[in-house]
């Protein structure tokens, strides 16, 4: 333990939890753990006393009126965090109801505080407050019962948790100033969808992450993702200031970028179906090595199409991906969220010091809630990330329209996303369609400015050294 | 007719005893805790005793340590309950003559009391 006047920190066990609170959850503190039915309170806070005694430490659960013990055993039994060897001895499941019933608030406050002395826990959790709440004759009372617990907790160095329902609109109530934090677990419709959403809505003497922050409820309990754009406010480390330039792959191209494409920076490659775009990334990926290694991440087609692929039009790849040089992150473009495809993403990136990134199909994360509403500020900070990490990244994106002078994405403004722009599209002339390759933009350089064909072949993209003729000939 | 002790304390379950065996002409007797447990023992003499494992105050473990050491009470059946399998339990107490893992079903309870008491005679109408 520290000096008295400093607060020592408890590991809530869940990584982006933690990352949340900054740290964890303040020993001795009192936290409110808050939500509607079926987000998950019950679970968390079983995960954070699992977590907790897995650690050597003891802890007790106790129940007002809430689920019964042996349906929730069942239900997170089958949980992975969940150890039946850590029951009893050092995590006990107590009801307090009865006690409550009978003896009142005073009778559950001396349960709360003989239990946490005689067992030497060092973290508690009562679910089902409300219970208790409708229990006191007054608000004062109710009150008292918080103010109560929390020297409760000081005195005995042990973080107690409340569970408690929360309406949508739930008003703020004395509860909610007197605890020393609350966390907000809440679900809502977005289209056919109920992304969760976990919202700090305080904590004493700390910061945290505000904001909302998807979660998901899976066989491992609950999984927090923080939310990218809050949580890479700060760069990680000094940024990459590199000027050097990182080969496409594909030599006219490189010419044509006047160099190749600069380190560490993104590139739009935007393009119709079916134009070759994914060609592209797998060339810019073939000259990866094992110490500049690559990743694709893809949202459509499958590691065994790709690799298929590769063999037909980009053989150095296939050796590349058989070494483990190149990987392959596959990410079907399911109900998840934004934060757990950067989560996944900058993972894979960090792993193995990723340094060529492939991310085809950038549209899949529109799919994704809120994405909408949060891209701006969303592929800003993901990228910016990347560009410290000293990745050079590559995105395709679709084009909505397949023949024709403009090219419409269901993105908006581009220019957050891309320092460099490479357009591929097609032109009809003479009854045949021709690919062309150019130029829109490159991150403090010059570049050529004309249109080039390029071809398809089982070497990868061809492009043609001249400018397009405009007569197609 | 038998005399059950339920030593339970969570809210619900010696109410669910208590709606299942007095209606077979049972007489039910409840605690919280092993300690309100021990109380009621002083005091009465059950033919049988269904005691939750964990329980604050007193579990179910020390509740039984101490009747197996008290002459007057060692011949009581005991019937122990929990949400954690048997195996766990038996790790860390004995003396029981059944296991019973919660949830269970209404049908248990009779059974285990027709078993260790003696199916009773209907109640009078």
């Amino acid at each position: 333990m520290n000096d008295n006047n400093e607060l020592d920190r408890m590991s809530s066990g869940i990584g982006g939890l933690d990352i949340v609170l900054q740290g964890g959850f303040f020993r001795g503190g009192l936290y409110l753990i808050q939500g509607t039915p079926g987000t998950g309170k019950t679970t968390l806070a079983n995960q954070i006393c699992f977590n907790h005694v897995a650690r050597g430490n003891r802890a007790i659960y106790v129940t007002l009126l809430a689920e019964y013990h042996a349906r929730m055993v069942q239900f997170i039994g089958r949980m992975s965090f969940f150890d039946e060897s850590k029951i009893p001895d050092q995590l006990s499941y107590f009801s307090g109801f009865r006690v409550l019933r009978e003896e009142g608030l005073p009778g559950l406050l001396t349960l709360v505080r003989r239990e946490i002395i005689a067992k030497k826990v060092s973290v508690l959790v009562i679910d089902g407050v409300i219970a208790a709440q409708r229990s006191a004759e007054h608000d004062q009372a109710f009150n008292e019962f918080v103010h109560e617990l929390q020297g409760i907790a000081i005195a005995t160095h042990c973080t107690l948790f409340l569970v408690t329902s929360a309406d949508r609109d739930a008003k703020t109530t004395p509860e909610h100033t007197m605890v020393d934090g609350i966390l907000d677990l809440s679900d809502h419709s977005v289209g056919w969808s109920m992304p969760r959403a976990l919202h700090v809505v305080k904590v004493r003497g700390s910061a945290y992450l505000r904001g909302k922050h998807a979660y998901k409820i899976t066989d491992d309990g609950v999984v927090v993702y923080p939310r990218i754009e809050a949580l890479l406010t700060e760069p990680s480390t000094a940024a990459h200031g590199g000027q050097e330039r990182v080969t496409t792959g594909i030599a006219q191209l490189d010419t044509m970028l006047g160099g190749g494409l600069p380190s560490g920076s993104p590139t739009l490659l935007l393009g119709p179906s079916g134009i070759g775009k994914t060609t592209f990334g797998l060339q810019f990926l073939s000259r990866c090595s094992d110490s500049a290694p690559g990743l694709m991440m893809g949202f459509y087609e499958t590691p065994a199409r790709i690799l298929a692929k590769a063999q037909q039009v980009c053989r150095p790849l296939v050796n590349l991906l058989g070494n483990g040089a190149v990987e392959l992150l596959w990410q079907p473009p399911i109900d998840d969220s934004l934060d757990a495809y950067g989560e996944r993403l900058l993972t894979a990136v960090r792993r193995r010091g990723v340094k060529r990134l492939f991310l085809d199909g950038l549209g899949a994360l529109q799919s994704a809630p809120a994405a909408a509403e949060r891209m701006r500020q969303y592929l800003p900070a993901l990228t910016n990330e990347l560009r410290i990490q000293g990745v050079t990244t590559l995105y395709s994106l679709e084009a909505a329209n397949i023949v024709g002078p403009e090219t419409r994405t269901s993105f908006g403004d581009l220019s957050v996303l891309a320092e460099n722009l490479v357009l591929l599209r097609y032109v009809e002339l003479r009854s045949r369609l021709h690919r062309l390759i150019s130029i829109l933009k490159v991150r403090d350089s010059d570049f050529d400015p004309f249109l080039h064909e390029f071809f398809l072949t089982d070497q990868g993209p061809a492009v043609n050294a001249s400018a397009a003729s405009p007569r197609g000939d | 007719m038998a005399t059950v002790l339920v030593v339970d304390d969570e809210f619900g379950i010696a109410e669910l005893f208590e709606a299942i065996l007095e209606d077979e002409g049972h007489r039910v007797l409840t605690a919280s805790n092993g300690r309100h447990g021990l109380e009621v023992l002083a005091k009465e003499r059950p033919d049988v005793v269904f005691l939750d494992y964990m329980m604050p105050v007193m579990d179910g473990a020390n509740m039984l340590r101490r009747m197996t050491a008290d002459q007057k009470l060692q011949h009581i059946p005991v019937v122990m309950m929990s949400s954690i399998p048997e195996a766990a339990v038996a790790e860390r107490c004995s003396g029981y003559v059944k296991f019973m893992r919660k949830p269970f079903y209404v049908s248990q309870v009779t059974d285990v009391v027709d078993e260790l008491v003696g199916r009773s005679a209907p109640p009078d109408a």
